[in-house]
């Protein structure tokens, strides 16, 4: 391996080659490594004081917006966005901004290590070969039927890696999870999209050009499959994309950031989001004219206005208003879709673009294009795949687990019991960058690099009209002795011999990646061309990936409005008097939690800082005795947290909404033993396409008399209130 | 033998003397989602330093911007004012100045920016409590960063001790980069050539920076807008800062 090949000493031979080859051949794991050096010793390749940027794609979700990374003598400065990128044009959203954090965190994992005892935290550090030994091992030695692969939504370069490792061994495919996956309800997209237009794809929601946009629980402008994407696209619409200013009418129990924009937020009942969507359809397609769609036949708007508590007067004029204006839009997302009923409430919605010509309409729906080398649409597991997946755990047919990219044990329901499934596992392996819950369970840990020390690719799944590959490099050289977990792969494969050495034939990481975008080298209406992968792979990282210039959206075809669709009536698990809202944090996501100044980030409606709160309407929490900082039990029939009352005003009487995002019990200084997880009350309702139904449950609030101050930004004075005297 | 100091002086018609600001910014509340990337593209340009949960609470956290948000009505009638990102306005009668006993406020006649020179602040907070919009942060403490976290601070921006206040300077650093990089290729700074932390992070691009004493800069046209207005315009503070009204 050329690991220890400066960066330096291959900018000396690219510049003696320069001159008879294309450009920066030969840019593999030569140029990986950039060292960091004291500010006054000056690397001859810097000027005194410039920086150097490299293109790189952000990791602190799925979306894959292109970041600038802004280094100076081998440290991370700046995060910036890439102006050239299709997804975020040169923007981020604030995860994206404080991914440094990650990088630079104190309470990284430092080393390969074996905990003496899962749970115990007792580490002992491993040599890198002794951690290769052991994954050889287990990937020679184990049963493929055993071996499995759970794996996050992001980098998509392993997953890819792994899937043909896993088929070369005869392995089952790798799973793929994540929180974000969940809450966005991707699979009753995809199913829903299928189901009415009868091709699963993910939906591109035009919302630039359209002049009204009815989002049913959708959080576009938090973390919505693609936020900087939506938020680019909402600020195009209210800037008037052709039409005048754009409206945005929201419909969610409790005003979520999106809903603050909304020129009218509307706090809907819960689960009765496809019903005033069916509503809203019969009304319109009655005030268009015509014959009434076979979808929006059988609508009952009375029954409707009585479920949902939105008024047939309102129903009326919001029906009225999305019949009439040039290009309506309506998007289905979140814990709207979080019921018994979401799947049919994502078909009653989409349902209504295509009622008012909003199919491949300029400000409508379309599909959104396939990333390139992608070949069908995918999805992660939802939540039936998932609890399958714990079935099998714990029946003990798995008998060496690698972890990578996600955090099962935080994520996933606790009713669900993966960290108890991971005792009849023989050998957990974790791949984890950070000392997460999952980590904690496993057997061995063997760190991957942070993301901006990583190689990779991501697909665009959503953000964008082009077809688009991100691209990943690093722009600093690994803090830590941490290693790419291909390269890990990579080397056990190689010493494993066999089969798996066949199918594995590369290198290192580098090469693995060329090979498979080498099939891109040919393609034309690309960002860039090059005649052969060596310019290719140096345009690839030069520009953060590579995408067609020509937009790929596609039409949903097939009769959507000819179709009955049958919204029932959500089911509630539990007693309690309250319907639950979950909502991811807007501003840590599903990972931010361990990262400082995210921490510090004021949440954008209530405020808070550093700890999670539920948020109850000052009416109710008069009703049940309760104040701001009083710490309350919530109870729903799968478990139990306690948080802080947020008196909230914008949300319904009925309704207690609760952030995700803190409760963590690992995951550093910043993470851990802060706030609660709201994850820890998750039953296992699923809806019609497996998603999780977490907004369909009822809660019981109890006192417990204790008291937490919430820090938060909106009173200057502090919320120490009458302490303010005392010393802190 | 005295040497004649030249202290820059105040003057309180500063608004009749017609001088104007040079750098500004135009804020359109329409389109700002509160989003806050912003505020942490901020916090990383400028090494603005997190304070942790119990100096938060007591409202000492060091944000140079913030988004502000009222409530109006009751539910479910109840409305929030749009997101109102709040940041030093750079006032052209900035009422910090002349509260400063060590000239460490200071009006820049160059960059016509309201500077902190933080070597010569002695901490009176006089300042802080002058200034309407209350965008000044003070350092408490010196707060804690743990290695290796200081491995991301900005070279281009002075770490600031205990003691000594702050707040949003225009990312002056990216301004004098940018002025140095003009006069080193003899010509004069183009518009949009480069902008803010916050501006150049803002997924909404809400936040337009340039310059406005050029009356065809992007921001110049945008401040001159019907939906243009200044926070607290009534003090006559000057501000160089223009929002944009939504709705
Ligand atoms: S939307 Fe996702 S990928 Fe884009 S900057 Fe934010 S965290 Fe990163
Ligand atoms: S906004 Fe406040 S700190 Fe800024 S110049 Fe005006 S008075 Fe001074
Ligand atoms: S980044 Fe832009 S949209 Fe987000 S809070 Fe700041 S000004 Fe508003």
């Amino acid at each position: 391996m050329t690991d220890n090949f400066s960066r330096r000493d291959f900018l000396k031979l690219a510049s003696v080659g320069a001159a008879t080859t294309a450009i920066l051949t030969g840019c593999g794991p030569a140029s990986r490594y950039v060292t960091r050096e004291p500010y006054t010793k000056m690397p001859e390749y810097t000027y005194n004081g410039q920086s150097t940027y490299y293109a790189t794609t952000c990791r602190e979700c799925a979306a894959g917006c292109g970041l600038v990374v802004r280094t100076m003598q081998g440290r991370a400065i700046k995060v910036e966005g890439n102006k050239n990128h299709p997804v975020n044009l040169g923007k981020t959203c604030v995860r994206g901004q404080a991914t440094l954090h990650g990088l630079y965190n104190p309470d990284r994992v430092q080393d390969p290590a074996k905990q003496a005892k899962r749970g115990s935290r007792d580490f002992s550090s491993m040599d890198w070969d002794a951690a290769t030994a052991v994954v050889a091992d287990a990937l020679k030695n184990t049963d493929p039927a055993g071996v499995a692969f759970l794996m996050g939504m992001a980098p998509d370069h392993l997953f890819d890696l792994v899937s043909d490792l896993a088929k070369a061994i005869g392995a089952p495919a790798p799973i793929r999870f994540g929180a974000l996956g969940m809450f966005e309800a991707r699979a009753t997209l995809g199913k829903a999209v299928e189901s009415l237009f009868g091709q699963a794809a993910m939906p591109f929601f035009d919302m630039g050009k359209s002049d009204l946009v009815f989002s049913f629980g959708a959080n576009f402008l938090e973390t919505w499959l693609s936020p900087v994407a939506f938020t680019r696209g909402f600020a195009n619409m209210r800037r008037g994309g052709g039409h005048g200013r754009g409206t945005l009418v929201h419909f969610e129990p409790r005003m979520s950031q999106t809903a603050s924009k909304a020129d009218l937020w509307i706090p809907i009942t819960p689960g009765t989001e496809g019903l005033v969507a069916l509503a809203i359809g019969r009304i319109a397609a009655e005030a268009r004219g015509g014959s009434l769609p076979t979808a929006f036949a059988d609508v009952d708007v009375e029954a409707i206005a009585k479920a949902s508590g939105v008024s047939a007067e309102k129903l009326d004029e919001l029906g009225k208003l999305f019949a009439s204006a040039n290009a309506a839009l309506a998007i289905p997302g979140g814990a709207a879709l979080a019921h018994s009923n979401g799947l049919e409430t994502a078909e009653a919605v989409l349902a209504l673009n295509a009622l008012v010509g909003g199919l491949g309409r300029a400000g409508g729906v379309f599909l959104a294009p396939l990333a390139p080398m992608q070949t069908e649409f995918s999805r992660p597991a939802n939540m039936a795949e998932m609890a399958d997946f714990v079935e099998k755990l714990k029946s003990g047919k798995v008998k060496t687990l690698f972890i990578h990219g996600v955090n099962p044990v935080f994520e996933l329901p606790k009713s669900l019991g993966f960290e108890d499934a991971l005792k009849s596992v023989q050998t957990v392996i974790s791949f984890a960058t950070f000392p997460d819950e999952t980590a904690m369970q496993a057997d061995y840990v063997f760190p991957d690099h942070h993301g901006l020390e990583s190689w990779g690719y991501q697909r665009v799944a959503a953000g964008s009209s082009q077809s688009a590959l991100s691209g990943a490099q690093p722009v600093v050289s690994p803090y830590y002795n941490t290693r790419a977990t291909a390269d890990v792969l990579l080397a056990a494969a190689a010493s494993a011999g066999g089969v798996l050495a066949q199918a594995l034939p590369f290198k290192d990481e580098v090469e693995f990646i060329q090979s498979k975008i080498v099939a891109l080298v040919s393609e034309s209406d690309g960002y860039f061309n090059a005649p052969e992968i060596n310019t290719f792979t140096a345009y690839f990282q030069q520009y953060g990936g590579w995408w067609k210039t020509v937009d790929e959206l596609s039409t949903p075809s097939g009769d959507a409005l000819g179709k009955t669709i049958k919204v029932g009536e959500a089911k509630f698990a539990g007693e309690g008097e309250f319907y639950f809202h979950p909502f991811v944090s807007p501003v840590l996501g599903e990972a931010g939690a361990n990262k400082p100044w995210l921490q510090e980030i004021p949440d954008p409606t209530t405020t808070a800082m550093w700890s999670s709160w539920v948020e109850i309407h000052p009416k109710t929490a008069e009703e049940l005795g309760v104040d701001n900082d009083d710490v309350v039990r919530i109870v729903s029939e799968a478990g139990t947290v306690e948080a802080v009352v947020y008196k909230y005003p914008a949300i319904r009487l009925d309704t207690i909404a609760m952030p995700f995002g803190q409760g963590h019990t690992a995951y550093g200084r910043y993470a851990e033993g802060r706030g609660s997880n709201p994850a820890d009350l998750f039953g296992e309702q699923v809806n019609g396409a497996g998603d999780l139904a977490f907004a369909g449950m009822r809660i019981k609030v109890e006192k417990t008399g204790k008291k937490y101050p919430l820090s938060r930004l909106e009173s200057r004075m502090g919320v120490y209130g009458e302490a303010l005297g005392e010393e802190h | 033998m005295t040497t004649e100091l030249k202290i820059p002086e105040f003057s309180a018609n500063f608004a009749e003397s017609g001088q104007q600001g040079k750098w500004g910014m135009a804020i359109d509340m329409d389109i700002c989602t509160g989003c806050q990337a912003c505020v942490a593209a901020c916090a990383m340009e400028n090494n603005v330093p997190f304070v942790g949960e119990a100096d938060s609470g007591y409202g000492r956290s060091m944000h140079w911007i913030r988004t502000e948000r009222f409530w109006e009505g009751e539910f479910p009638e109840i409305k929030m004012t749009p997101y109102q990102p709040m940041l030093c306005q750079q006032c052209g009668h900035a009422p910090c100045e002349p509260v400063c006993p060590a000239f460490a406020t200071v009006h820049s006649q160059s960059e016509a920016l309201n500077l902190q020179v933080y070597n010569r602040c002695v901490g009176t907070r006089y300042c802080a409590n002058n200034c309407p919009y209350q965008v000044r942060s003070f350092n408490w403490r010196d707060f804690e960063r743990p290695e290796p976290l200081p491995n991301q601070f900005n070279p281009d921006v002075t770490v600031r001790r205990r003691g000594v206040m702050e707040k949003c300077t225009f990312c002056i650093q990216r301004i004098h980069r940018a002025e140095d990089q003009a006069k080193s290729e003899g010509r004069e700074i183009a518009d949009g050539e480069f902008t803010t932390a916050c501006a150049q992070a803002c997924p909404a691009d809400a936040i337009v920076f340039g310059r406005i004493d050029d009356p065809e800069s992007a921001v110049s046209k945008l401040a001159r807008g019907s939906r243009g207005f200044h926070m607290l315009e009534e003090l006559g503070t000057l501000p160089s800062v223009t929002y944009l009204k939504a709705g």
